[in-house]
């Protein structure tokens, strides 16, 4: 298996910062939204259909940080979600990868910041925001075994300064060499039992990446397994410990940044229906989920996204749920608008270089990944539940 | 049903409603319990003779027609692609919405979404029903399954509504999302755990699943146990534990149980009446936390520094109607759901409510006896009837505490004074005046 530093020579990326994007630039709402759309519009478009079969488009993902879109989600840039959505929308009308791309990176700075650790929200920090540096989550297994769909794969033991990490992880993605990810470890004491968790900064060179099976569409977000074996994680790197109220306090924030991918789908869909309408829509009114359907929808559940996404960090239940089900509908929407742009394109939608059958398997990887559709309706079915008293005591 | 058949000539078996608490009362099947055999003819019962659930006497019973069968439609198991009447809530309220709709037309298309099993049952039963020996089994009449195909609607068990888009007329819900043409929202209310309460350390009896699961706690047998709370539910549950042998004490915030709603003397006979039975009541008490104690008890800390341990805590410290999912669509919300009270229609298009999650000017009313009469209001709306509307009155208030019952009539109104009227060794009465009218007045 290839080591990430083993792909290194070979695969380095050298990532070409155009000089505006050092400290000191324009990161108003407006100019991050504007230079996040020609972004979108012009090269991203074009490298869309290479990106979905394998292209990681490091060096697109380089302009969108310079012109703000992969920072001001942090507290130290106002803390504006609703503009990382937007930003996040735009670059997924255009590509779903690269705004699934934009999430990973962006939650990777969201944990960064929040964690508090000097070591990580100095200079670090700052070259990560400005996508100068790039890295990932690996969240997906922890987020389904703290709501008790599957258990935990990575497993820390204390030692001397820190923790020793060993264990195996199917597929992160937005990692490579040089490149890092959040991560999360069961604490293991006397009989294998797990005290609790730590989250920690992984460094993609200390870990073997192992290659993934060939995935149907969205090829080029750098998606590895990830194998440690005995790797040390010191204070340097430690994120939360303990890592659940952590993720209590951020899985909001966390799940309501994903809104702008499906909603980004949702829009390429929309337009690829538009596109079509003066040559096709005398046939196509007897089509389901026409365009002004969708566009209605959309836009009510944008709205709704814009205003959850002023109050992230709202610690509620009521909120948590609000969230879930804001996120649910995303993908709901996303696949709807998805199949009905296909259907309005007819076979031209239908060519392998076209972009409606691309939107389908980006609205079912927006389904999908973690939360899934029926994670998040699980975990609303579960938060919506009492708490009694039991045998073991707490929620069942 | 009964499986005896009428021999006397009369006619079926009818069945005679309590006005009160909603029980029905079979006359092929009796009340065995209260001496009257399988086959006993109302007129026939005794005229001290008590429903056996909150304790009204026969004439507050009226005749109760079983609505005309209709024939079931067939239940396709894949959603159903026209959009029709979509029922959140699998109580008492949600199927009486569903029954007055199928009672006047069997096609139209009814979905009915609900966060329990859907099994129906008797709400009013789960305060007595443990001194009455009765077990899960025996307090659902149907199952949620059987209820469905009866009425040929399709169930949507164990799924939340989480969502709900006006313009579109869709629900979201944890199974999927529902087109509607009218929705009904009958999903009353849960119960208010104030903050110093852990909820996995003290039980609520609000649905049969929660008594179900304290039933098979207390099932183990006679334990110690704290009730938190002193108002009706509090009062009823207390003396039902007691009733079924268990140590109980009752913790009330005021001098005498049920302050707000009774004046000093009705209250004093309430207390006689429930220490009468064993209940140990522990008055100008509140509760300030809860702990488990390492032998598995739980001890409630009391804001006067004094502690008190018991095996099952139980917390009746009153009802909210959830807002979130009303709230969150724009609909009007004031410790309730706000409906027009002729028309109970929301301030959302197609949008009903009724029953505990409702308010009426501000006031929620959590009683059993409207229920039927606002569902028929609703019904008839939906399929385009006419009806002469729904006209509240403020229904009699019964405390099914038998060793001292209590009934309230009119609108008492909690601080003002109350007027003795007669005070007997047998019998209290009392009432509110204003102006020179009697606004409410009570016996005990």
């Amino acid at each position: 298996m290839p080591s990430a530093l083993a792909l290194r020579p070979a695969d380095v990326r050298v990532v070409d910062v155009p000089p505006a994007a050092q400290d000191g630039f324009d990161w108003t709402d407006a100019a991050v939204l504007a230079g996040t759309e020609a972004i979108a519009d012009g090269p991203l478009s074009a490298a869309a259909p290479g990106i979905d079969r394998g292209t990681y488009p490091l060096d697109i993902l380089g302009r969108f940080g310079s012109v703000g879109a992969l920072g001001v989600h942090l507290d130290r840039h106002g803390a504006r979600l609703g503009l990382s959505i937007a930003a996040m929308q735009a670059a997924s009308r255009a590509c779903g990868a690269t705004g699934f791309l934009m999430w990973c990176h962006d939650v990777c700075g969201l944990y960064m910041e929040q964690s508090g650790n000097p070591s990580l929200t100095g200079a670090r920090l700052d070259d990560h925001a400005a996508g100068r540096s790039f890295g990932g989550t690996a969240l997906s297994n922890p987020m389904k075994a703290f709501a008790g769909i599957e258990p935990i794969l990575l497993r820390a033991r204390r030692v001397p300064g820190g923790y020793r990490v060993s264990g195996m992880l199917p597929w992160v993605s937005h990692i490579g060499p040089g490149q890092y990810c959040g991560a999360i470890a069961g604490v293991t004491g006397p009989g294998d039992t797990i005290s609790h968790e730590i989250m920690f900064l992984l460094a993609c060179d200390r870990a073997e990446l192992r290659p993934c099976p060939p995935f149907s569409g969205m090829e080029g977000t750098s998606t590895w397994g990830v194998r440690v074996d005995d790797l040390f994680v010191g204070q340097d790197e430690i994120i939360a410990d303990p890592a659940r109220p952590f993720i209590g306090r951020i899985r909001g924030a966390f799940i309501l940044l994903q809104c702008g991918m499906g909603l980004g789908v949702a829009e390429g869909s929309l337009d690829a229906m538009l596109a079509v309408e003066e040559t096709l829509g005398h046939v196509n009114q007897f089509l389901d989920d026409r365009p002004d359907t969708i566009a209605a929808e959309l836009a009510e559940l944008r709205a709704r996204v814009m205003r959850l996404a002023e109050t992230p960090y709202d610690g509620a239940t009521d909120y948590l749920i609000d969230v879930l089900d804001a996120r649910a509908q995303t993908s709901e929407l996303a696949l709807r608008a998805s199949q009905s742009a296909l259907l309005h394109q007819g076979a031209r939608g239908y060519l392998m270089s076209a972009a409606p059958q691309r939107r389908i398997r980006e609205a079912h990887f927006v389904a999908i990944v973690t939360p899934a559709l029926k994670h998040l309706r699980w975990e609303m079915a579960r938060l919506s539940r009492e708490t009694l008293p039991t045998a073991e005591g707490g929620r069942a | 049903m009964s499986d005896l058949a009428p021999a006397d000539g009369l006619g079926p078996w009818q069945q005679f409603l309590c006005r009160a608490c909603g029980l029905i009362y079979d006359e092929g099947e009796g009340d065995p319990d209260s001496g009257l055999p399988p086959g006993t003819r109302f007129a026939d019962i005794p005229e001290d003779w008590a429903c056996p659930i909150c304790g009204v006497t026969k004439a507050d019973f009226e005749p109760y027609r079983r609505r005309a069968p209709v024939a079931p439609m067939p239940v396709s198991v894949a959603p159903q692609r026209r959009p029709g009447v979509v029922i959140v809530g699998g109580g008492i309220s949600g199927w009486s919405v569903a029954e007055a709709i199928r009672a006047e037309d069997a096609r139209v298309p009814i979905t009915l979404v609900t966060a329990c099993d859907g099994g129906l049952y008797h709400k009013p039963e789960l305060s007595v029903a443990l001194g009455r020996g009765l077990n899960p089994e025996a307090l659902r009449r149907e199952t949620g399954d059987a209820a469905a195909a009866r009425l040929g609607l399709r169930l949507m068990a164990d799924t939340v509504a989480v969502g709900l888009s006006l313009e579109r007329h869709s629900l979201r819900t944890t199974r999927g999302t529902l087109a509607y043409t009218h929705l009904v929202l009958a999903h009353g209310a849960r119960p208010a755990l104030p903050a110093c309460l852990d909820p996995a350390l003290c039980w609520r009896v609000n649905d049969l699943a929660a008594w179900s699961a304290l039933h098979a706690e207390l099932a183990r047998g006679p334990r110690t146990v704290a009730v938190i709370g002193a108002g009706m539910v509090g009062c009823e549950l207390a003396e039902d534990l007691a009733r079924a042998g268990h140590a109980v004490t009752l913790v009330g915030a005021g001098s005498l149980p049920l302050p707000d709603l009774l004046p000093e003397p009705a209250g004093r006979r309430l207390l006689t009446g429930l220490e009468g039975l064993g209940v140990r009541y522990r008055g100008n008490s509140l509760v300030s936390g809860l702990s488990r104690t390492p032998d598995g008890l739980t001890t409630l800390a009391l804001a006067d520094g004094t502690r008190l341990s018991a095996a099952t805590v139980i917390a009746a410290t009153g009802l909210a109607t959830p807002s979130r999912l009303v709230r969150g669509a724009g609909l009007a919300f004031d410790h309730g759901i706000v409906v027009d009270p002729a028309s109970l229609r929301t301030s959302g298009p197609d949008i009903f409510a009724l029953g505990d999650c409702i308010s009426l000017d501000g006031q929620p009313c959590r009683f059993i006896e409207p229920v039927a009469h606002q569902a028929a209001v609703i019904a008839h709306a939906i399929l385009g009837r006419e009806h002469a509307g729904y006209a509240h009155a403020a229904p009699v208030i019964r405390l099914k505490t038998r060793s001292a019952p209590i009934a309230l009539h009119g609108a008492p109104v909690a601080g003002a004074p109350w007027y003795v009227v007669e005070d007997s060794e047998h019998r209290l009465a009392m009432e509110q005046r204003q102006g020179g009218a009697v606004t409410a007045w009570l016996a005990a």
